[in-house]
């Protein structure tokens, strides 16, 4: 939204500098995103008085001699003081006044671009000198009229007057970031902007009367008839001002409202529209004008009754821009008896177009469901003006005032009001809220008095009674967001600057740590320390790496409104994704790497919590990839089991079974296994990745993988306290070989040696040194490296020799 | 099941067959063309499911006891040295920190919720505009992942309840991830994570908030700080305000003032969403915030595209080693 500081100063005394204003705006009313300063936009820009205008023969062009009251420099003039000037717009005639770009002005439509273009004396048809430019609306930026030059009223002009000077374009213009005034319809409106300023100010303000009436000021014509029916869920009020042309009297002279519309983002189109425009700009009561003629000859009813409903679905109507829109039941209607006339809040039809030989028309001020409007514009894609102030919740109380302001003003252009119709027939409850000085300064930690709380709130016309603790407030009908107490300790806040309350750090108890974040942080800690790097993966897959990797596409929540198909599966696992991104990391020619990433997963099968919401999964996947072919089974199963040791968890290997929703479908059943706690609960699982899910995913094999819970972890984790016994007589090194069938697990052996030494009280430590297999051979041999000693004693050679001699039995 | 010479044989005969369309009457052809077509897919997988399985059969078991694979090397880990965090993780890591150093309880956010959490809880009127705001994703049954952890309030405030009985106040702090549909650039991504905070007592009031706020980020970037605040819009807040901060030494700022950063949406919890929740908004009140760590981190280390974060490439993550 674009608000011009100029037209606020008509409502409000400024008593501060531009700078020190839009400060204080940005802090108690709302974000200033741009602050766009014209106040030299117009500079160099004179009214000019044509004293001459010759036309030169066989071209569009006319020599013009202007006087500018001798103000521009750097021109040559005749004996008479008059300057050259060549125009090439139809409209230029003798004695008129116009706008001259003298040279060395910026033209004002390029004022912001990257280059301004500046002007200067052009040689035309190789012999005539031209200075500056007599300028039309596109060129000063303030119309798209490009028709003809800007002629001036000479009643109000004198050769030479700044042009800046005579409609106020000295201006800054703010750009507001309107999401945060979502709930406040009232700032959509000058008037209601320039009370937050005076608020701010610590100004009393005083809204203009013809806001506040609440009756015209003129009968109604009794041959006029209207009735009107509305759905008040749809539609809570609806005014409409009959009004006939008496004289055509539309202005030929640029006016201040035409400038002051450009300001806005809009543009000077017709008298009648102008005014709508203007009026909606000033109040945010959008409004809307129809031929009354051809609105009662479309209704085809002697009793021309304006209905206000639900579309039905299918209904057509042809819109203004001439594009026929189909109709959905969330829309509201306009009808003429029935028959649609227009698109509530959103564009008129074309069938009660106003044109050339209207005589009468009918004034719209009203307000429509806000929700209604809002899948209005969704559907129909229209973001008006207009719209935007209705899905704010345009406040009903303004619809009659503003609709008779229309009428007054329109008698300048020639138009009289005939009558004026309501559907509001009585008058609204003021509403009332109270507060109590101590809940105001509980709640802000501020020191507010009775007075001073008076003064603020009454500033913005909110009317108040100070009954001793108590604030009783009468809310002005504007303010459809105030409801509550907090809403109006809000207010007081925001008048006031929240940058004035004191920060002060409240005291409260410690905190206790949060277990699953912590052994995340650890986790990062652990496998980045080992080469690891961690990855951060969209939550959203795409359908085929579920198919890819063998998942079930139906066990994944499915998002319907999702950016692309790469995004449209919540997924089930992490792993999927990160063999999903080892690829483009292979390519970027990296051939050896490991990625993990935390996060929470959200199978369908895992059904919903107490609260009904889908219960989701801790998990910890990795994978590893090496080119160099070392990414095996071996070495996924290494990174688990480090991290299961040095969380002192009781953990056994078991064979791999695929899981009953696929979820590790991926791995090679042969070459993976699972990880359990002593009692089989399953931990995670570990394994080298299927032969055919790489070749989808063209990955090298072998490529392994680990999927762990983390709320199981996090469960056992430290539930066997870690042994941390030593011996302080020396410890026996030895080196021990077994030889054993192929089919016999080293693990196992491995655990019945670490057993053969604690059943005889031996600190130990058993490491697997090597599983050698002889070319052709049936057995293998499987070495180890062993430290043990006695807690009691050093150990003596015959003890030694008779536990080898055990250990060499073992199979 | 046919040996995999069989079903190419078979293929073979098929292939031959579609010959015969050219002698075939015209309008025979589409129905007959049709049928090779579905016998053909048929075959092949067919061909397709005897070959993995047969590459299945022949993959060799390992003994998944052992430490290493028969006649190898044991495995080592890679080189500490490449090791990363994510850079995203260890400023949330660094949050969630200082938080719990200032007596917040930590509570992480969900990734999957409902609109009971995300708008009704919070104070949005059904179908209201604010709802637009957020652009939401949805799934099949409507349900949403979060646009903001502020879909955590309600959880928090039941589930530290008992904290106010027992006298004390909630405090908690909500990191997480959440989802926006919109599209992609080098300043905005649909996935990203955010912050969140709540705090109630019976005493607390905005002042409190300030001070919280500012001594937040005093100890995130180690200097004291003037921060202001700007009006903002919440359903779920009433007053509700935007948190500023005067850019800090550390990300460049001169300290002369006029250079602010936008850090995050604070504002006195609204009465309604404390009912919500089973709390007496009359004897109770609080505040709560949220913002976004992406922008904490790109401040921090200078970077400029937010697509780096979940794109999982090395190249990007290992100027994060450890």
């Amino acid at each position: 939204m674009l608000i011009s500081l100029n037209w606020i100063k008509k409502y409000v005394d400024i008593n501060v500098s531009n700078e020190e204003l839009i400060r204080l705006i940005g802090a108690r009313l709302v974000e200033v995103e741009e602050a766009i300063d014209e106040t030299h936009k117009y500079d160099g820009i004179f009214a000019v008085k044509v004293i001459s205008a010759e036309k030169i023969p066989d071209t569009h062009l006319t020599l013009c001699k202007i006087d500018d009251g001798g103000k521009a420099e750097k021109v040559e003039r005749d004996e008479k003081g008059y300057i050259q000037v060549m125009c090439g717009a139809p409209n230029v005639h003798e004695g008129m006044l116009a706008t001259w770009i003298a040279p060395g002005a910026i033209v004002p439509s390029t004022y912001h671009d990257k280059e301004p273009f500046e002007i200067g004396m052009r040689k035309m048809l190789k012999k005539y000198d031209s200075y500056g430019m007599l300028a039309g609306a596109d060129e000063l930026a303030i119309g798209d009229d490009h028709s003809g030059i800007v002629e001036l009223d000479p009643a109000t002009t004198t050769p030479g007057d700044d042009f800046a000077k005579l409609f106020e374009l000295d201006d800054v213009i703010l750009d507001i970031e309107n999401k945060s005034l979502t709930h406040r319809p009232d700032t959509f409106g000058i008037l209601g902007f320039a009370r937050e300023v005076a608020g701010i100010l610590g100004q009393p303000f005083k809204t203009n009367d013809w806001y506040l009436r609440d009756a015209a000021d003129f009968a109604n014509d009794s041959n006029i008839k209207l009735n009107i029916e509305i759905d008040e869920k749809l539609c809570p009020r609806y005014t409409a001002v009959v009004l006939s042309l008496k004289a055509n009297n539309a202005p030929k002279y640029l006016t201040l409202q035409d400038t002051l519309l450009a300001r806005s983002g809009m543009r000077p189109i017709d008298p009648v529209v102008d005014l709508t425009n203007i009026l909606m700009l000033i109040s945010g009561q959008p409004l809307h004008a129809f031929d009354y003629d051809k609105f009662v000859k479309v209704g085809k009813s002697k009793n021309p009754k304006i209905i206000v409903r639900a579309a039905k679905k299918g209904e057509k109507l042809t819109l203004l821009d001439g594009k026929e829109a189909e109709l959905n039941v969330d829309d509201i209607v306009i009808t003429s008896n029935n028959v649609p006339v227009a698109l509530a809040g959103a564009m008129g039809g074309a069938n009660t177009e106003i044109d050339a030989n209207t005589k009468r028309v009918i004034l719209e001020s009203a307000t429509f469901s806000l929700y209604n409007l809002r899948k209005t514009q969704m559907a129909h894609g229209i973001f008006s003006e207009a719209i935007t102030r209705f899905t704010k919740g345009q406040p009903a109380g303004q619809t009659l005032p503003v609709a008779l302001r229309f009428a007054e003003q329109a008698k300048a252009f020639g138009y009289e009001p005939l009558a004026v119709f309501d559907s509001q027939k009585t008058t609204p409850v003021v509403e009332k809220v109270e507060l109590s000085l101590v809940q105001l300064n509980n709640l802000l930690g501020t020191n507010f008095d009775a007075k001073s709380v008076q003064k603020i709130l009454q500033n913005v016309e909110f009317e108040v009674e100070i009954k001793g603790d108590k604030v009783v407030t009468k809310v002005p009908f504007w303010r459809t967001d105030i409801h509550i107490s907090e809403d109006v300790i809000e207010e007081l806040g925001r008048l006031t600057g929240y940058d004035n309350i004191a920060p002060v750090l409240p005291l409260h108890a410690t905190s206790d740590p949060n277990e699953m974040l912590a052994l995340k942080t650890a986790l990062r800690e652990h496998l980045s320390a080992r080469g690891a790097n961690e990855v951060l993966t969209y939550s959203f897959i795409h359908g085929d790496l579920i198919k890819k990797v063998g998942e079930i596409p139906e066990n994944s929540y499915k998002i319907v409104n999702s950016i692309s198909p790469d995004l449209q599966y919540i997924r089930q696992s992490i792993v999927p994704s990160l063999l999903d991104k080892s690829y483009a990391n292979l390519r970027a020619g990296h051939e050896k790497f490991a990625l993990f990433e935390m996060n929470q997963v959200y199978p369908r099968t895992n059904g919903t919590d107490e609260d009904g919401v889908p219960q989701n999964s801790h998990k910890l996947g990795f994978v590893i990839v090496d080119q160099s072919g070392k990414s095996d089974y071996y070495l996924a199963k290494k990174y688990l089991l480090s991290i299961l040791d040095s969380y002192g968890v009781d953990y056994k290997i078991s064979p791999f079974v695929e899981a009953k929703d696929k979820t590790n479908a991926y791995c090679e059943p042969k070459r993976s296994a699972h990880v359990e706690t002593k009692d089989g609960r399953l931990i995670g699982y570990v394994g080298e990745i299927k032969q055919r899910v790489l070749r989808e995913l063209k990955l090298p094999t072998p490529t392994a993988a680990f999927e762990v819970d983390l709320s199981v972890l996090l469960e056992l984790k430290g539930a066997s306290a870690k042994d941390f016994s030593f011996s302080q007589f020396p410890s026996v090194a030895r080196d021990l070989t077994l030889t054993l069938p192929l089919s016999c697990k080293a693990g196992e052996i491995e655990a019945k040696i670490r057993n053969t030494l604690t059943q005889r009280r031996l600190i130990n430590r058993v490491v697997c040194t090597s599983i050698y297999q002889a070319k052709g051979a049936d057995t293998k041999n499987v070495s180890f490296h062993l430290d043990f000693a006695r807690t009691d004693k050093t150990l003596e050679k015959a003890e030694i020799q008779a536990i080898m001699k055990t250990l060499e039995k073992i199979k | 099941m046919p040996s995999i010479s069989d079903l190419k044989a078979e293929l073979k005969q098929l292939n031959a067959e579609y010959a015969k369309i050219k002698d075939m009457p015209a309008e025979k052809r589409a129905d007959f063309g049709k049928e090779l077509n579905i016998k053909k897919q048929k075959i092949m997988q067919q061909i397709a499911d005897a070959e993995n399985a047969m590459q299945d059969a022949a993959v060799t078991p390992l003994d998944i006891t052992a430490s290493r694979d028969i006649n190898a090397d044991a495995p080592e880990f890679l080189t500490a040295d490449f090791g990363s965090k994510h850079p995203l993780m260890t400023e949330l890591d660094r949050v969630v920190g200082i938080y719990q150093s200032m007596g917040f309880d930590i509570m992480e956010s969900v990734q999957l919720d409902d609109e009971f959490h995300m708008f009704d809880s919070l104070n949005f009127a059904k179908g209201h505009p604010a709802r637009d705001g957020y652009d939401t994703f949805r799934t099949e049954e409507g349900f949403i992942p979060p646009a903001h952890t502020s879909t955590m309030q309600n959880r928090v405030l039941k589930t530290y309840k008992h904290k106010l009985d027992e006298g004390n106040a909630i405090a908690v702090a909500v990191p997480g991830r959440v989802y926006r549909n919109e599209d992609v650039d080098a300043t905005h991504e649909h996935t990203f994570y955010q912050c969140e905070g709540v705090y109630v007592s019976e005493t607390c009031t905005l002042g409190n908030m300030l001070g919280i706020l500012r001594e937040f980020f005093e100890k995130y970037y180690g200097q004291k700080l003037n921060i202001k605040t700007q009006p903002g819009y919440f359903p779920f807040t009433e007053p509700s305000l935007e948190f500023l901060i005067e850019k800090p030494a550390a990300l460049g700022g001169k300290g002369k003032g006029g250079d602010w950063l936008e850090m995050l949406g604070c504002g006195m919890i609204h009465p309604n969403v404390l009912k919500m929740a089973g709390i007496d908004p009359t004897k109770y009140r609080g505040f709560a915030w949220g913002g976004g760590i992406d922008r904490l981190v790109m401040l921090r280390y200078g970077l400029g595209d937010v697509r780096n974060f979940e794109a999982a490439k090395l190249d990007f993550l290992k100027e994060f080693t450890c």
